[in-house]
């Protein structure tokens, strides 16, 4: 016979959230659709990019600055990465384990994204002067991977 | 509370509540046992809610603060605080400032012997060799293609050492003039080839300035556009990057040689010194560069070529 504690729900599954999941997959699906669209466009030195190269939306200006490549390593294949390791972290089975070494790895991974984001886009407005929708669109997808983890990391304590 | 009311209970009230648990039915203390664990978990399930509803503001607060970090940094670049590029001394003329004669001689003069002694560790960037399937010829000699802008500063360092390679096999007329990358752009001193013409027996060297370093509200002033053909080159093979050298369709080069950042903020004078004296890392990679660049010259010219410049240090 069981104890009235031991039926009720387990903690450990009351306490993760069911939208953080597929929510954050989702955003990094796109966001890898993005970074990936970005490296191809790198690497095939393809002509295709649709973005303006005339305002202050400037693709040109922002991939060809010295901002484009962190020692050597663009700067889309560094956000590639990024998603991907991302999209591992928010697979919604990942959030059902309690391990609490994988939260802080997400937290921290989501700060290192948020902390990028900040440096780029301080590059873009202070130094290079002009703006990258594509490069806009993974700041803005990071940002929201970054809220989405720390809010549902913070609001569903690990259970203990 | 009926929590705290348990945990003040003293000693004594403690034995006595023990006592009569004793004394109550199986059924009965049963029914109390489940009580109290009702109450510990209700309290257990308050804390954790008051513990999450804690974290939750925290979380709201981080998320809070990045945005607003990210509003302000918008706001303070659309109010024009930020910018740093208003300054209307901080651009250089198109065509550059008048360098001294004696400046230019001197690197028109490195010799080639210097150029292949150079170390060649700084170089970061390799010229590669195409098919040669579509020679590019301009009045019936090899064209030397090379696509640039006046804001950029891996162009600005490149020119050095293009200099340093095309006086070997030509002149320019006018002389190049001084200029620099944009000041936000690294402030690398350089020279500039537009508004010049160089004249080669070997092959004609067109150079593009697509910018110049002077900033706009959304970019930096066109100087020149490339034809159509120059632009597919430069797309199809450089994908639009700057400086990007195209040497008669036999070999090209996206981005420079080596790094501009040993180059900021310096003087025109600062670098010129450098230039023939491999003991700086500066001058070594410019003079490195500029073998380099000598070499892939001579190979792209099918037959006329200057011995005595591409035989040295072959």
């Amino acid at each position: 016979m069981t104890s009235p504690v031991t039926e009720r729900p387990d903690v450990a599954e009351g306490s993760v959230p069911r939208w953080p999941g597929p929510v954050g997959t989702l955003v990094c699906i796109l966001g890898l659709g993005v970074a990936g669209y970005l490296t191809f466009e790198h690497y095939t030195s393809s002509t295709s990019l649709a973005c303006s190269d005339n305002g202050v939306v400037n693709c040109l200006k922002v991939t060809t600055s010295s901002y484009s490549a962190v020692a050597g390593v663009p700067v889309a294949v560094l956000g590639l990465v990024f998603f991907v390791i991302m999209l591992v972290l928010q697979l919604p089975p990942m959030w059902r384990r309690p391990e609490r070494w994988l939260r802080v790895a997400r937290v921290a991974w989501s700060v290192v994204g948020l902390g990028t984001v900040l440096y780029l886009l301080s590059a873009e407005l202070f130094v290079i002067d002009a703006i990258c929708l594509w490069c806009t669109a993974v700041h803005v997808l990071t940002l929201v991977v970054f809220a989405t983890t720390v809010y549902a990391t913070v609001s569903y304590p690990r259970p203990e | 509370m009926p929590d705290n009311r348990k945990t003040s209970r003293g000693p004594t009230q403690k034995a006595a509540g023990s006592a009569n648990r004793t004394n109550v039915s199986p059924k009965k203390q049963t029914g109390g046992n489940r009580r109290q664990q009702e109450r510990e978990e209700r309290r257990h399930q308050a804390a954790l809610e008051a513990r999450r509803a804690r974290n939750r503001r925290w979380g709201l607060a981080s998320i809070g603060l990045v945005v607003v970090l990210v509003v302000v940094l918008v706001v303070v670049k659309v109010a024009g605080s930020g910018g740093g590029n208003s300054a209307a001394d901080q651009v250089s003329p198109p065509a550059g400032s008048p360098i001294p004669a004696a400046t230019l001689s001197k690197l028109a003069s490195v010799p080639m012997s210097t150029l292949a002694a150079a170390p060649s560790g700084g170089l970061i960037n390799q010229i590669q060799s195409t098919t040669g399937a579509n020679a590019v010829t301009s009045n019936g000699k090899p064209e030397l293609l090379f696509i640039g802008a006046e804001f950029c500063p891996h162009c600005a360092a490149e020119r050095w050492a293009l200099y340093v390679a095309l006086s070997k096999f030509g002149t320019f007329s006018p002389n190049p003039g001084r200029i620099h990358s944009a000041t936000q752009d690294g402030n690398v001193p350089t020279l500039t080839f537009y508004g010049t013409t160089y004249t080669s027996p070997y092959f004609v060297f067109t150079p593009v300035e697509v910018y110049t370093n002077k900033p706009t509200a959304n970019g930096y002033t066109a100087l020149q556009t490339p034809t159509k053909e120059q632009y597919n080159i430069w797309q199809s093979v450089g994908g639009g990057s700057f400086p990007f050298l195209d040497f008669a369709g036999k070999a090209d080069m996206v981005g420079a040689q080596y790094s501009y950042v040993p180059m900021q903020n310096l003087a025109f004078s600062d670098v010129a010194a450098q230039v023939g004296n491999n003991s700086t890392q500066l001058g070594a990679n410019i003079d490195a560069g500029a073998y380099q660049l000598v070499r892939t010259i001579c190979s792209s010219l099918s037959s006329s070529k200057p011995a005595s410049v591409c035989s040295a240090g072959a």
